[in-house]
Formats: C-alpha cells, sequence, structure tokens
C-alpha cells in the first residue's frame, strides 16, 4: 500500500467530519471541547486583533504545545510580551524595566470545561451551533452561548471546521451590541519553532515582581449575597505589584471569571478612587470597606461586578 | 468521478455512494490522484496539520508556495468594524496611539453606566494598578482554555505620561 493512500485512507474520517458543518454531530458541546483540545494540542502562530469599543490592537501569538509554552507579543503601543510556560506567566515590560511572574500553580489544575464544568456552563448558557461562515480563509462553524439571565455576557465562537482552533470569539450584551472581539487576521498551524516562543528580552537588572500566591483561607470576610451561577473556585494570598499583600477570591459561571481583590488601605497618600472603569469586557469596580479597599474585576456586566463589590464584607473573626 | 470525491471530501456522500467512490480510490489511478490533489488544496487552504511524513512534505511544499498573510482588503463582505479593525492590523502606526487610552475617561459609551439599572457608579479612570489586577485576573478566566493566551492583551502597560492624564 502506498504511503500517500494509507494516508489517504486516514484522512477519510478526519474530513467527513471536517469538511462540511452538515456532516457534524449537532453538538455545541463536543464544539466547545474541540475548540479547547485544539487550543492546547496545536501548535500555531497567527495574528489577532482585539477590538473594544473604537479601539483596536494587533497582537501576535505563538504556540508550541510540545513544550507546553505560549507567547504572545502586543504589537501596538508601547512594547510588551508575555510568555506562559507549564509552571508560570511572565509579563516583561521592557521600557520600565520590570518582569511580573504570577507562578501557576493554583491555576493550572484549572480546566474550565471538563464535562463537569460544562454541566455548571449549560447551567448558565443556552448552547448551541449557530451559522457556518468564512472568516479570514477559514470556513468556521459559530458556537452560540447565549446568557440565561442578565448577570452576564453572551458569547458567539467562530472555530475552523479543520482544525478546531478559534477563529474569532466576540463578546455581546443583553442588547445585542458586541461589546469586544478578538480576530485572527493570519493563523498558521504548526511548524512552530522554540526559538518562536522565547521571550525577546534578557532581564538581568530588571525588577521582578513574583506574585507568591498561596492559597488560603480569609479570616472574617466573605460574601453576604452570591451572584446566581457564580460559584468560588479559588481563595489565595498573593503579592501584586512591588510588595503590597493582596487577597484575591475568584469567582466563575463556568466561561467568565470575576476576581474580589482586598487589600488593606494604606496611610493615604492620595485618596481612594472607588467608581468603576472598564476595558472591553471587563468591568473593573473599587469601593472601600472596614479600612480595606476591595476591587472587583471581571467579565462581566458592570452592574454584575458591582454586585459583587456590595456584598463584599468584613465581620470581625 | 471528480465531483464524487470532491463531495465525498465535503461530507456530502454517504452510504453506497460513499462505498463507490472509495472504492473508485483504491484503484489507485486517476481517482487517487484527483483525491490527492483536492487534499493538497484542501489542507493549503486550511493550513491544517498531516498525517504522514511522505503526505506531510508534499503539502508543506505547496502551503510555501502559498501567501499566508490574508491581505485585509482581499476580504469581501466585511461591515465597517471589521474593516476597521483588519485595516488597524495593516498599520501599527494608525493603532499606535489607542493601546492603554482605553483607561483614560472613557468618551460617551452606552456600555457600561447605561448597563446599570441604577442609578450608575462613578465612571473612574483606572489606578496605576489595574494591570496587576488584570494580571492577576486573567490565569484564572476558563476563556484562556479556549482562546490560550489572546485574553492577555487586556493586561497591557500603560505609559506612566499617559496614565497620569
Amino acid at each position: 500500500m502506498s504511503a500517500w493512500r494509507s494516508a489517504a485512507l486516514l484522512c477519510v474520517p478526519l474530513l467527513s467530519v471536517a469538511g462540511a458543518a452538515q456532516a457534524q454531530p449537532a453538538d455545541a458541546a463536543a464544539w466547545l471541547r474541540r475548540i479547547q483540545d485544539a487550543t492546547h494540542n496545536l501548535s500555531y502562530t497567527g495574528t489577532f486583533v482585539y477590538q473594544h469599543g473604537d479601539r483596536s490592537e494587533t497582537s501576535r501569538i505563538t504556540r508550541l504545545a510540545s513544550a507546553d509554552t505560549e507567547r504572545l507579543e502586543v504589537l501596538d503601543g508601547m512594547p510588551r510580551e508575555l510568555v506562559r510556560t507549564r509552571d508560570t506567566v511572565r509579563c516583561y515590560l521592557p521600557e520600565s524595566r520590570v518582569v511580573k511572574v504570577e507562578r501557576r500553580s493554583a491555576d493550572r489544575n484549572f480546566p474550565a470545561l471538563l464535562p463537569g464544568e460544562l454541566a455548571t456552563l449549560a447551567r448558565n448558557y443556552d448552547i448551541s451551533l449557530g451559522e457556518v461562515r468564512r472568516i479570514g480563509g477559514f470556513e468556521c462553524q459559530a458556537v452560540v452561548l447565549a446568557p440565561k439571565d442578565n448577570l452576564r455576557y453572551g458569547y458567539r465562537l467562530y472555530a475552523d471546521n479543520a482544525s478546531g482552533m478559534l477563529v474569532r470569539a466576540v463578546t455581546i450584551d443583553a442588547a445585542g451590541n458586541q461589546i469586544e472581539q478578538f480576530t485572527f487576521t493570519q493563523l498558521q498551524i504548526g511548524r512552530v519553532t522554540p526559538d518562536m516562543v522565547k521571550p525577546r528580552h534578557t532581564t538581568s537588572g530588571w525588577r521582578v515582581e513574583d506574585a507568591d500566591a498561596a492559597p488560603a483561607r480569609l479570616a472574617g470576610w466573605s460574601l453576604n449575597a452570591e451572584l446566581p451561577g457564580f460559584q468560588k473556585v479559588v481563595e489565595l494570598t498573593r503579592r501584586m505589584g512591588e510588595s503590597k499583600p493582596v487577597a484575591q477570591l475568584v469567582y466563575s459561571d463556568g466561561l467568565a471569571a470575576v476576581s474580589v481583590f482586598i487589600e488593606p488601605l494604606a496611610p493615604r497618600r492620595e485618596p481612594l478612587r472607588t467608581g468603576l472603569a472598564s476595558l472591553g469586557a471587563i468591568h473593573i469596580y473599587t469601593r472601600e470597606v472596614a479600612n480595606h479597599m476591595v476591587t472587583v474585576v471581571g467579565e462581566a456586566p458592570a452592574a454584575s461586578v458591582q454586585r459583587f463589590a456590595n456584598a463584599v464584607q468584613y465581620r470581625r473573626p | 468521478m471528480k465531483e464524487r470525491i470532491s463531495a465525498l471530501m465535503d461530507g456530502e456522500l454517504e452510504g453506497r455512494a460513499a462505498e463507490e467512490t472509495f472504492d473508485l480510490l483504491r484503484g489507485e489511478g486517476d481517482a487517487a490522484a484527483t483525491w490527492r490533489i483536492y487534499h493538497l488544496v484542501s489542507d493549503a487552504m486550511h493550513g491544517q496539520r498531516l498525517l504522514s511524513a511522505g503526505f506531510a512534505e508534499r503539502v508543506v511544499a505547496e502551503l510555501a508556495s502559498e501567501p499566508a498573510l490574508l491581505a485585509p482588503g482581499a476580504l469581501p463582505g466585511r461591515t465597517p468594524i471589521e474593516r476597521f479593525a483588519l485595516a488597524a492590523a495593516a498599520s501599527i502606526a494608525a493603532v499606535a496611539l489607542v493601546g492603554w487610552l482605553a483607561f483614560a475617561p472613557q468618551p460617551p459609551s452606552p456600555a457600561p453606566v447605561a448597563q446599570a439599572s441604577a442609578p450608575g457608579p462613578a465612571v473612574v479612570v483606572l489606578p496605576h494598578e489595574a494591570n496587576d489586577y488584570l494580571l492577576a485576573h486573567q490565569g484564572f478566566s476558563p476563556r484562556v482554555t479556549l482562546q490560550g493566551m489572546a485574553p492577555y492583551v487586556r493586561t497591557v502597560a500603560e505609559r506612566p505620561d499617559e496614565s497620569d492624564k
């Protein structure tokens, strides 16, 4: 049997899946798993645009699956680079000569879409298959996650039929407005070398800011009302920036995550700026509770992020 | 014959028709050559990973002759917003201004405040440390398992002179 023929015969089951949408099983959850597997198992390099409001930003992302290493380089504006390995995420800021280090011991065992998590997801979103659409030369299957309430955003994910790679991800609010989107404008699968995921910067002489995160039980702090659908997934203490000790609680509904940060208020150098700020689908709300600063960061509507912040309470243990 | 092979690749043949086409392919000859060429085309279109060493080399050679960059202008039927995004991708200079300015006071926008049903909170400039919070948060977002590091672009760095405005 010739080599190509073995290859061709092997191709048949793949193509019958990858070739046409009508041949796909009508199972949106299976598509989510397929996207996740492609993101994890494939090596790829591509350029994508992150767009929110009338702003957009171009970045390059490269993953070498065999080394479980991924590099993100923001191409617009001030240069910055992030490299994620099995153990750490390092954020390189060459202009200020700072490298920020997040150890991944806490989040490494945090697979989002194992079957159990998919059940969580399905409680909060109606998951369905959408249209088949060509995006940037890729024939894509849309997977639609429609929120079951107004506490979270909706999503339209477009995955390449052939590889399962997520080519476009759009976040949509309750009124149907697009909040942000990520779109690959160029994507190549395979042919990634170790050099392509190495950080560009040598960091000798740079300041290293290590988050030094450790699991913790926070004494006295709690939420007096949890938001429906969101469950606590992590509770830890960490450092922030140069040396500030901060507590972090993370809640998730299976797709969106909300972090609650609690830190003692330093003797005031400037008044605390409380209020709401936003970046794409992320809202950040800051308020003062019991002489502490509470900062909630979440990929959720402003009202949800505020509800988290307003639920934070302190009772002397 | 070509139509049937094409239909087979697209998953449009079932049962008897599919089996007959498989038989054609087993006979090598023209059908097999067509099948191989169609795969080259398909793989080149999708930049797909390949299955056997010999097969891979041929397709890599094909891919090498294909331009990988998708020219924004060559993509028809885009909405104005998409066109803007792609045009921006093509011109770093055009978007060099935006970056972290997203954290400057927002222009009138219906997004955050209008959604709050109660009287909205004060919309503030993010503190300098906002990036630290964003970086700390992203690692725990389930989205990373679907999208890799892409969401981390939301953890970028402002220039100190901009953040002080």
